[in-house]
């Protein structure tokens, strides 16, 4: 039998040394425990969805792998510093132009003006913002904005590219323009990415590998396609939006 | 087993002690972290380590945006404090004094305050619901990402423009109040402009000038820093953008007049 090309690219992923690896990490805030024992590698070239319900944690382990917050215990091994992340709501600095708000990123390598220039006017043309370079965030649409924050996310060409929640609030047909971005950049820069998301189109669009997260553990690991079949009651429930299953239950 | 929780004490009798307990608590932290933070920004600034184009943005919104404010504001103490002045004075047979009094009440006490107050409310406020703004919609968190230090971005800048605009508005104010003053003291006392200012010529001394520029500095550091400091300490959602901006026009406005006192206490108390 003939291997196809997402299986070669999956062998050749696992041929090499994972670029962020956690490591039985735990975060608590206050009484609450966040993330109980968190585990997981990701590879250059791999995207790699995270999803589950609202409040199991998803979102801190983002914050801990860019180093906003501290993990209580465990260990994170990034293998690159370059880490570009794409927020939720954009988060784009509103008093800075298209151009300045990339330029933040590129500061650090203290490049000349033209030099900024051109880097910041490629990756808006990838991203399809190439004439928009002066404009300013407010001037901008939702998936525009969405956009420009992709943009600024790899405009330094990061090893690690995070994307928390990049469909929420769009429309279908702006989220397709947008997971068809992400599926793209991932083969353009050959980083590693994780999606976290519970858009149903995100994940089984863009993901070659899903890892499921209920109430600060992973519940469930597997490809898309497997996640869709899965037995494992987490995964179903999640999958088919049931109410029926293991999650919230006892809520009415 | 059953585990008691800690009782919480609802006595009305201790109730004033625990809420000035809870006050005191706030205020230490935020006074800490005002001063982690001024510690922070002068390494920056003692290092010129600025962006000049932030500053200068800066510059034009704290100093020419607040120029019509503090204008009006300065006119209109200039006058009323002139009227009070000269209608003792005069009663006194003491008219010539009128331009000393006034005077050494705008460039020791007046120019200062008013400046300061003004642009506490104008530019402290929108300081610290910008900064709120910027917590609560990750973009602090955005630049952290980026490697680009929040401090040096934002605060510096703030601090830089602030130091130089604030003494130019009190400057500023300082003359307005004056010429305000020469206007009350002729058409109220009927004192001629020269006898005004030959007599703010024999009163004002040099101390008293720089004693106006440390005020003005005092002023710029505890509205820029009061004002950062709760906007950079502040999360939640919108709601806590008000409150952070009413916590800092009280704190910015309080800090003002204390330093105010202590800085006249120990350049003009009787020896």
């Amino acid at each position: 039998m003939q291997e196809n090309n997402a299986d070669i690219k999956k062998r050749n992923i696992r041929d090499q040394e994972p670029i962020l690896e956690l490591r039985d990490v735990y975060k608590s805030f206050g009484d609450r425990q966040i993330l109980k024992g968190v585990s997981f590698k990701v590879y250059a070239g791999e995207m790699l969805g995270l999803i589950g319900p609202s409040g199991c944690g998803k979102s801190t382990i983002f914050k801990i792998i860019c180093g906003l917050l501290e993990p209580d215990s465990g260990e994170v091994i990034l293998r690159s510093n370059d880490i570009g992340l794409v927020f939720q709501g954009s988060a784009l600095l509103n008093s800075l132009s298209v151009r300045d708000n990339l330029a933040l990123a590129l500061e650090r390598r203290k490049l000349s003006r033209k030099d900024e220039d051109e880097i910041i006017q490629q990756k808006l043309s990838l991203v399809g913002l190439g004439d928009y370079m002066q404009s300013f965030p407010t001037q901008l649409s939702g998936g525009q904005q969405k956009r420009t924050s992709f943009a600024r996310a790899i405009v330094d060409d990061p090893k690690i590219i995070l994307y928390d929640e990049p469909t929420t609030g769009l429309d279908p047909v702006m989220s397709t323009v947008i997971e068809d971005y992400m599926s793209e950049l991932s083969n353009k820069l050959d980083a590693a990415s994780i999606v976290v998301t519970h858009q149903h189109s995100t994940w089984t669009r863009t993901a070659d590998r899903v890892i499921l997260m209920y109430s600060g553990k992973i519940v469930w690991e597997g490809s898309a396609e497997q996640g869709m079949h899965s037995d494992n009651p987490y995964m179903k429930q999640f999958a088919s939006a049931s109410r029926e299953g293991p999650m919230l239950a006892g809520v009415v | 087993m059953t585990e008691s929780l800690p009782k919480q004490n609802n006595n009305p009798l201790t109730a004033p002690f625990r809420f000035i307990e809870e006050q005191a608590t706030v205020g230490v932290q935020l006074i800490g972290q005002v001063c982690l933070l001024f510690v922070k920004t002068l390494w920056y600034i003692l290092r010129l380590d600025l962006d000049w184009r932030e500053t200068f943005r800066q510059a034009y919104m704290i100093g020419w945006k607040s120029f019509w404010v503090v204008l009006i504001t300065a006119i209109f103490t200039g006058f009323a404090m002139s009227l009070q002045i000269s209608r003792e004075l005069v009663g006194f047979g003491a008219d010539t004094a009128i331009g000393g009094v006034v005077s050494l009440a705008l460039i020791r006490e007046i120019g200062p305050i008013t400046a300061g107050v003004m642009v506490a409310g104008r530019v402290g406020s929108s300081i610290a619901a910008e900064l709120t703004t910027m917590m609560v919609t990750e973009q602090i968190d955005a630049l952290k990402v980026m490697r680009v230090d929040p401090v040096r971005f934002l605060v510096v800048p703030r601090y830089a423009a602030a130091l130089v605009m604030i003494p130019t508005l009190s400057t500023y104010a300082m003359f307005v109040g004056l010429l305000a003053g020469i206007i009350i003291a002729k058409s109220a006392a009927n004192l001629p402009p020269e006898t005004f200012l030959d007599s703010v010529r024999q009163t004002i001394l040099d101390r008293d000038f720089a004693v106006h520029y440390l005020k003005s500095a005092i002023n710029a550091t505890i509205i820029i820093f009061f004002s950062c400091a709760i906007g950079l300490n502040t999360r939640g959602g919108a709601e806590d953008v008000g409150i952070a901006t009413t916590r800092a026009i009280v704190w910015t406005m309080t800090a003002i007049f204390i330093f105010n006192f202590i800085v006249t206490s120990l350049t003009y108390a009787p020896r």
